[in-house]
């Protein structure tokens, strides 16, 4: 079901009329050209691709986008405060709101930084969180919180610009929140936490598939984009390798890679992209990470379940926005519910992200469904069960007409000295129609996020 | 004027970008050379003047010779060399200027593409004009950053590289090199000056193309730390 149409999105449809539309394709070569891409790696190979571009934005309206704004800080902050509980006192495992064994088990919880408590008290400083509409309720429900390396705001922040080239007309006549204090505010979010001397973003090198997003974020907030290699830790503080021979202190680094590859002395030893006893300096409070180490136990699958009892343990507050309908196959009574409904659920494998480990009950073969039920069976710590949330699909411009199709949106939120929500996002939709796989892993395309004040 | 700060990675890369995208522009103008040399002059020109390079290539006639000079396999082809450009400018893509990054994704696009298609002298003008606009457009910034200068130093280098080997020279050689000098001094003040002080070809190569060594120093990383303030 496509999402009705608002005031703002007709108005949008209006001023197009009236437009040369044969500038829509401007937009391709501008991606193209630019090298704007989300580059894939499939069957081993590595492929520099373009990250597919629908021209029809996603509008929300303004007093919508204020509603979710809440909801949204809402949440990061009770997150923060749960990864800030996790790692010193584990008082909500303590009151029982959360079984031990969800933290233990968690793959993202790093038992070796108990205690360790990093800059400012804060942990989660650039978090994605994933919403989709529901079309049953129309109200925004929460799929996903990533607080680890959340990628994909370069691309609305771009093609914005671009779209401000070819189309000025839009923003003349509709009064779009603007989104190109993201850089500033990232900027801002690096000094506060600082522990004095350079900002580096930290990047995994030129393969990766958001390399792209790593150097534009470089550009943006003037840090220096680094490779492991480029920085070295002495007597417990970090340093970049200059190359004129100096060493130069760095005091904040958002990192863009996974905990397991950031310390070859600490996790992964094989690990070419890391600094070795980078965690030495970060225990030692002398740098800044970010975000912070051991985020994952935050995001996982199964401890999203828990987020709305997180958000009236820690601030007193009833959830302003909504998880999807979870069921916990750990929780008896859960499990049994799942078992007994599978074909109308949506399994998820809590170790696995990017649209991977996603089962539609609906759609198992009965060898499938058997192999799911006895993994469930045997280790129900292991998934998460859904019910399957029919969310709107957009209109998207494809095969020379306009076609439905599923998308969500990701919201960027920043923590600093204050708490802010980009004033727009990365909507994602799938490229096949009824697909719910809206992941840019998957093959999935994006759009901007307008947020419209008419 | 935000001047980040550069690491030895990045300033390799930054310098070389410079060197590929003055060896393929410098490399298309001695194409056009060649190419009017090949049709009626002297049909083995372009093999004599390859193996300057110790290039070996093999031409029909005039248009194969052009093709060979773009897609031939060998480390000069202007392919290999605005791939390599390219990767570099890709990984040093947040210090350049946008439209010239964007202009030489574009020539890479398009050269790739192209290959298997005949080439003519009006494609290897084209993109001659596209990469004059790309080492031009750092020029007309007001700032000369860290990373311009790196670009600048690169194509200082490989200037020097190719006029030494194709044409033997010298003299022109030391005329330019107090410019190239002062360049690299402003990159880094340890930076001793140069002058060629010999006619023998290797060694004058290998004097040139040292100097990047002496500008970014690896090694004298363990004796030096100073401390910044953001």
């Amino acid at each position: 079901m496509t999402e009705p149409i608002t005031p703002e999105l007709q108005k949008f449809y209006d001023i197009f009329d009236g437009v040369d539309q044969s500038k829509v394709s401007e937009f391709k070569d501008f991606l193209e050209t630019n090298a704007v891409n989300f580059n894939l790696f499939k069957e081993g190979s590595f492929i520099e691709r373009s990250f597919p571009f629908d021209m029809i934005p996603r509008i929300i309206p303004k007093k919508e986008f204020d509603h979710l704004e809440a909801g949204i800080i809402q949440r990061v902050r009770a997150l923060n405060s749960f990864l800030n509980d996790i790692y010193t006192d584990q008082k909500i495992v303590a009151d029982g709101i959360v079984p031990k064994e969800y933290i233990d088990s968690a793959t993202g919880y790093l038992s070796s930084f108990q205690g360790v408590i990093p800059l400012k008290g804060i942990r989660t400083h650039i978090s994605g969180i994933d919403l989709v509409k529901d079309t049953v309720s129309g109200e925004w429900v929460i799929l996903e919180d990533n607080l680890r390396v959340p990628s994909g705001v370069s691309y609305p922040l771009t093609i914005r610009r671009a779209f401000r080239h070819t189309y000025p007309e839009f923003f003349e006549q509709m009064n779009v929140s603007k989104i190109s204090q993201y850089g500033t505010q990232l900027k801002d979010a690096m000094d506060y936490v600082s522990t004095g001397g350079l900002n580096v973003i930290l990047t995994p090198g030129r393969y990766n598939s958001a390399f792209y997003e790593h150097s534009y974020l470089a550009k943006v907030t003037g840090a220096t984009l680094v490779n492991g290699d480029d920085l070295i830790i002495e007597n417990e503080v970090v340093y970049l390798k200059s190359y004129n021979g100096e060493r130069l202190r760095v005091g904040a680094i958002y990192r863009r890679l996974d905990d397991d590859f950031l310390d070859t002395e600490e996790f992964d030893e094989e690990s070419l992209i890391g600094v070795p006893h980078l965690m030495s300096a970060y225990r030692a409070g002398n740098v800044a990470v970010m975000n912070s180490i051991g985020n994952g136990v935050a995001d996982d699958k199964g401890i999203y379940y828990f987020v709305p009892e997180m958000i009236r343990y820690y601030l007193k507050e009833e959830p302003i926005l909504s998880n999807a309908p979870t069921y916990l196959p750990y929780y008896e009574k859960d499990r049994e519910y799942v078992l007994a409904n599978i074909d109308k659920l949506v399994i998820k494998d809590v170790a696995e992200a990017g649209g991977y480990g996603v089962l539609f009950g609906n759609r198992l073969t009965p060898e499938q469904r058997e192999e799911i039920i006895a993994k469930i069976i045997e280790n129900p710590r292991r998934f998460i069960a859904q019910e399957v949330i029919e969310f709107y699909d957009l209109p998207c411009m494809l095969n020379g007409g306009i076609e439905p199709r599923k998308a969500d949106l990701r919201a960027y939120v920043i923590y600093g000295e204050e708490i802010t929500v980009s004033m727009g996002g990365l909507t994602r939709y799938a490229m096949e129609e009824g697909n719910y796989l809206v992941n840019s892993s998957q093959g999935g395309g994006f759009k901007d996020t307008w947020v419209v004040e008419l | 004027m935000i001047d980040t700060a550069i690491t030895v990675n990045m300033a390799h890369r930054l310098y070389w970008k410079g060197r590929y995208l003055q060896r393929a522009q410098t490399m298309l103008k001695e194409l056009l050379i060649g190419y009017d040399n090949v049709i009626d002059r002297d049909h083995d020109y372009g093999r004599y003047h390859y193996a300057k390079l110790d290039i070996e290539i093999d031409y029909g006639n005039a248009y194969d010779f052009l093709y060979q000079g773009v897609y031939g396999n060998h480390g000069s082809s202007i392919v290999s060399m605005i791939m390599m450009a390219r990767e570099n400018a890709i990984e040093g893509r947040n210090l350049l200027d946008e439209r010239g990054f964007a202009r030489l994704n574009l020539i890479h696009n398009c050269i790739v593409s192209a290959r298997g298609k005949e080439v003519t002298p009006t494609m290897i003008e084209d993109f001659i004009d596209d990469l004059s606009f790309i080492l031009g457009i750092f020029s007309s910034e007001l700032g000369r950053t860290k990373a311009y200068n790196f670009v600048r130093l690169g194509q200082y280098i490989e200037r020097f590289d190719l006029i030494l080997r194709l044409y033997g020279g010298f003299d022109y050689v030391n005329a330019e090199l107090d410019a190239m000098n002062t360049l690299a001094k402003r990159l880094n003040p340890d930076y001793q000056l140069n002058k060629i002080f010999t006619s023998d070809l290797s060694k004058a190569l290998a004097t040139i193309n040292g100097i990047i060594n002496k500008v970014i120093e690896e090694k004298a990383c363990i004796f030096k730390i100073v401390e910044k303030e953001s």
